[in-house]
Order: structure tokens, then sequence, then C-alpha cells
């Protein structure tokens, strides 16, 4: 344990005393954050609507203006998407507001509480429901409920995750393996490179010590790094929020509790310290840093990959997707932020992850030695 | 003292034979001075010494144990400095001392007490507080071998340490090892510098093509092959062995 805490700290050290890396950790980060920020200002807000809609489910009705609001024409419009989903998509402004007509003893008004516009919206479709009902039943009775529901109470947080669910795979994973390639090619093959490994090798430490010291240092500081981006990205959607233009990435509507926060820091601990011991696998078999990162290009694809296809997944997934490496972690992101947390499938994921770090780390100890490495 | 007994190196990757069959004996107390021409396998031998390889086959004994029974405890009795080897150059010479002598597990008081000495001694002081990096390849040097020496090993083997350095670092270099022989280290000394084993080495030892060819004192090594100078005695053990390579290749 002595050898390993002091090449950690020996590491950490390392890595702050050189300038070059402290550029990527934080001039990038806050060059981002400028770009995020800048497209936001320039690109034009989609919240200005140009119509307002009452959608109506269960109805067959033509589109037809029904009044004026702040200049605006208020529509009626029949849709035939089924309301949860037409409810997620683009097309259903936070103006307006949707009556489901499915079940005709029980229908619902759906609106966005927060908004003025849709509440008003809302009283008019009341309104206009209840008149197309007296219409239909001329002063009979029917036994029928009109219920307003306010669509954040309805799931607040699927509404408020969407977007972060669908990015943050790929925006923790991008930094996470593009840091972790260039800090694992420096660590070993850069020390080739430099002369300075030999000196680690004959030190009289155990090989344990050496490769987990150096595997904790890459994880640590590519979690913190990646951290940074993050960090500053949630400041940029806050930026962007607070002066009304388009939140780009959704981190300012980010909604999760504790917990959850906790959760999804365990997996990217988990990742980062799967993605360093492949790093430094690769790393002890390349003579310089240059052949280390072009070596782990392959790695930092296919990772990159797997968090674009989970993006453009939606509900949820087979149970053997769990067990497909990178992808199986920005399926459980996605399920920890729409609340639908399995304790099978986390626990399969969390405990593949880790044997495959452990596979990876006697790889390295048993090559370690090897005339490849030491030549 | 070190045993080298039938050491061989075959490496898997290209199947070369860098070591066929080198048994020495290195004394405590003496400087032992290893020669042979470009490629004859001396690197190779020596980075065997220092752990840094395996053998093949073949046996290193320090005093007795084998080099494979305890190498954490062998690596802690040995400093091996060679032009390849550098240290970080974001660190001063001071952080590295401390870094290197904990890795050592020496007492901060020991570090403090042999970092001075050796610091001294080699003109570091002033410098110790600016980065590796900026230094010259003299200072670099001789910062490498001040951070080597640290941890106060019994046996030093060096390849080359006087390479490249102007003849003022040389001779500093070379008091240094005098000294560490009159403390009775035991010392290897892979060198081209004919004259540089004269003046220093007690015994010498000769590998060509991968064998041991000559192991003795350095003022026998002439007389034994009936010549004036250890540079003729050394170019006649070469030639006699080489040739016989040739012949066994021809045929």
């Amino acid at each position: 344990m002595h050898g390993l805490r002091l090449i950690f700290q020996h590491e950490i050290a390392k890595i702050f005393k050189d300038k070059s890396l402290i550029f990527g950790f934080f001039v990038l980060p806050v060059l981002s954050l400028m770009i995020t920020v800048g497209i936001s200002m320039i690109r034009p807000t989609t919240t200005q609507a140009e119509e307002y809609c009452m959608y109506f489910y269960g109805l067959n009705l033509d589109r037809i203006n029904i009044g004026e609001l702040d200049e605006k024409q208020i529509y009626v419009v029949s849709i035939t998407e089924d309301p949860a989903q037409f409810m997620q998509s683009e097309q259903f402004h936070k103006y307006d507001v949707l009556v489901d007509f499915s079940d005709l003893h029980n229908v619902n008004i759906y609106y966005h509480e927060e908004d003025t516009v849709s509440s008003y919206l809302k009283s008019s479709a009341d309104s206009f429901v209840r008149e197309i009902y007296s219409e239909l039943f001329r002063g009979r009775h029917p036994e029928v409920t009109f219920r307003t529901v306010a669509i954040e109470d309805l799931n607040k947080k699927e509404a408020d995750n969407r977007l972060i669910a669908m990015l943050l795979p790929y925006m923790l994973i991008l930094p996470l393996t593009a840091n972790i390639s260039n800090f694992a090619a420096d660590t070993i093959a850069g020390e080739k490179q430099r002369g300075t490994f030999y000196q680690a090798l004959l030190s009289p430490i155990t090989p344990l010590s050496l490769i987990m010291g150096k595997i904790w240092s890459v994880s640590l500081i590519s979690l913190f790094s990646s951290g940074i981006y993050i960090g500053l990205d949630v400041l940029g959607s806050k930026i962007c929020e607070a002066n009304g233009w388009e939140d780009l990435f959704g981190f300012a509507g980010i909604h999760v509790t504790t917990a959850e926060f906790l959760l999804i820091l365990l997996y990217a601990v988990l990742l980062c310290y799967l993605f360093s011991n492949l790093g430094i696998f690769i790393s002890l078999f390349c003579k310089n840093a240059n052949q280390a990162q072009i070596a782990q290009l392959p790695v930092t694809l296919a990772c990159t990959m797997a968090a674009m296809l989970a993006m453009f997944r939606f509900g949820t997934s087979p149970m053997l997707h769990y067990l497909i490496p990178v992808y199986n972690i920005c399926i459980v992101f996605q399920d920890v932020l729409h609340a639908r947390v399995q304790l099978a499938n986390m626990a399969m994921v969390a405990i593949s992850l880790f044997v495959m770090s452990v596979l990876l780390l006697i790889l390295t100890l048993a090559s370690y030695r090897s005339e490849k490495v030491t030549e | 003292m070190i045993t080298i007994e039938h050491l061989k190196k075959t490496f898997k990757k290209n199947k070369v034979e860098a070591v066929k069959d080198v048994s020495l004996e290195v004394h405590n107390g003496e400087i032992f001075a290893l020669l042979g021409p470009n490629g004859a396998g001396k690197t190779t031998t020596m980075r065997m010494l220092s752990t840094l390889l395996n053998p093949t086959s073949g046996k290193i004994t320090y005093d007795g144990k084998d080099i494979n029974e305890d190498m954490l405890a062998i690596r802690r009795r040995i400093a091996f400095l060679t032009n390849e080897i550098r240290l970080d150059g974001q660190f001063t010479p001071d952080e590295l001392a401390n870094y290197y002598g904990r890795l050592y597990e020496m007492s901060e008081e020991q570090i403090k007490k042999n970092k001075q000495e050796l610091f001294d001694y080699f003109g570091i002081t002033e410098f110790a507080k600016r980065r590796y990096e900026t230094f010259s390849t003299g200072m670099k040097q001789k910062t490498s071998l001040a951070i080597c020496l640290l941890h106060d090993p019994d046996t030093i083997i060096f390849d080359e340490p006087t390479n490249g350095l102007d003849i003022l670092t040389q001779r500093l270099i070379e008091k240094y090892v005098v000294r560490l022989k009159e403390e009775g280290k035991c010392i290897i000394l892979s060198t081209h510098i004919l004259d540089l084993v004269s003046r220093l080495a007690d015994r010498v030892g000769v590998i060509v093509d991968g064998r041991s060819v000559y192991c003795g004192n350095v003022s026998d090594m002439a007389a034994s092959q009936n010549v004036e100078t250890i540079d003729e005695a050394f170019v006649k053990l070469y030639e006699e062995n080489h040739v016989e390579q040739n012949i066994i290749t021809k045929k």
C-alpha cells in the first residue's frame, strides 16, 4: 500500500505540473462552455409559437380556428397518435393543451400548469368540451367526469430529464474516453519515450502497486476532468436559462435526487476504472505516447458509437443489452434519469464492469514483465 | 558479491540470442569493467543484472541469493544508471529525491542526510529547486546519479556513465566511483573507453558475440594475451572469438 500511495500521489502531481495537460483540463472546457452558450445565443428560440393549439384525441374534428389570444390564432386539431407519446413530441408546445377522449366517461385535459397561456387554454378547452357534451346529450346527464391534469405532475421527472437522459451518456463518455486515452498514453508509453519508466521498474515496489497507482491516478484525473466539462455545461445551461436562450443540452432542467446522482457517479467511476485499465494495458505495449493514442483510437470510437446508439434508444431494453460493454452504462444512465431502475440490471452492469476491469488488471500484471514491455 | 553462471538471453520476439553464455564474478570493494564491442550483449547482461530482464537460462546470485528469490530485496540493494534512464522533467531534484527515497522506504532523516551529501558533492544544491527538464545534459546526468545512489546501494551498475559529458563532469563522476569502491561497494562499469578501464577498474570481463571470453585482473589482461596494452589484448580477444564465429557461420 505504501508504494501504491506514493505512485498515485506522484502521478497526480506529475499531471498537475504539466502545463499542456492543465490546458486540456481547464481551457478546453471553458472554450466548450463559450461555444455552447454562443450557439444558444445566436439560435432562434423555439419558445415563440406561431399559433396555439387545443389537441383532441378520440374525436375526429376538422382543424378549426376558435379565436385569438395575444395576436395569435387558437386552433382545434385532431390527433391520432397516442396522447402520452404525443405529449413527448416537439409538436406539443408548452402553450398547448390536449384533450383525451379515449374514454368518453373520463375526459382528461392535459396542460402545462406553469404556463399562463396553457392554463387559459385549459379553461377554454374545459368549457368547449362541456359544450360539446351538452350538445351531444341535449340536457340528459351522462356519467362523465372532466379532469384537468397538469403535465408536470403526470411525469415531471421524465419530462425534465428527457433531453439530458438522451445526451448524458454521450456527454460523459466522450470526454471520459478522450481524457483517459490522453492520460493513459502519457502514463506508461509516454514514460518509455522520455526514459522515465525504467526508474519506476527498478524501484522496490510490487507490480500491483505500480500498475494500480497508475490506474487509480488516471481514473481520478479523468473523472475530475470530465466533471469539469459537465459542471461547465450545467453552468452554461443555467446561463442560457437565466437569459431566456435555448438550453442546448437541457442541463438546467435536470431533476435527480441525491441517491440518483450518487448512482450515476458510482457507474461513472466503474466505467472510468474499466477504461483506465484498458488504457494502461494498451499503453504498456506502446513505445511512445503517440503510438498509444493511436492504438486507443478504436476503443474511443467504439465507445462514442455505443453512446450515440444509446441516444436514440427509447423505452426499456432487453436484459441482454445490459451485457454490452459501454452501451450498458449508457442505458443505465438513462434508466436512472427516467426513474425506471431495475436492481437486477443495475447489478449485472456493475458486476460485468468490475469483472472486466479485474481481468484486464490480471492481463496487465501478467504482461508487465514481458520483453515487449521492458525492451 | 555477484555471481553470474552460464547466463543466456534469447529474445522471443525476433529469436535473437543476445547473450549466449556469460559467466562472471564480481567482488565487493572492486570496480569491475565490462568490455565488449557494440552488440556484444553487455547492455542485455546489465539489464538482467539489474532485474529489468529475465534470463532465458543461467543463474545470477547476489551474495549467494538467487535474483528471482526476492527481487524486491535485491532491488533495494542495487542502483542501475544508463544514458537511457531519465527522471520526470516536471520535478525538481529535491522533489525527486524525496519521492525515490520514500519508494525505497528510507526515513525522512536518512533522505535529508543522503540528499544533502550527494547534492553537495555533485553541485546540485543550488539547483535543487529548479525543474530537472531545464538542466543541461551534464547536470541531468549528475542529478540522475545522485538520485540513483540516494538509497545507499551496495551494488552499482553503470552503463556508459560518462558518455557525452565534459571532462570536468567525467572526472567528478570517476572520483565518486572510486569513493564508492573504497566504501566497499560492488561496482560494475560498462564502457568503450579503455583508458577509463585501465585507470579505474580492478578486474575486467570481456564479452564477444554474447559469450564471456575473459574474466580477470586488468593488470593481467595484456600479459594473458601476450601483448603490451589492454587495447591490444581487447582487440586480440575480439578477433580470436569473432573469427571463430565467422567460421561457424561459413560452415
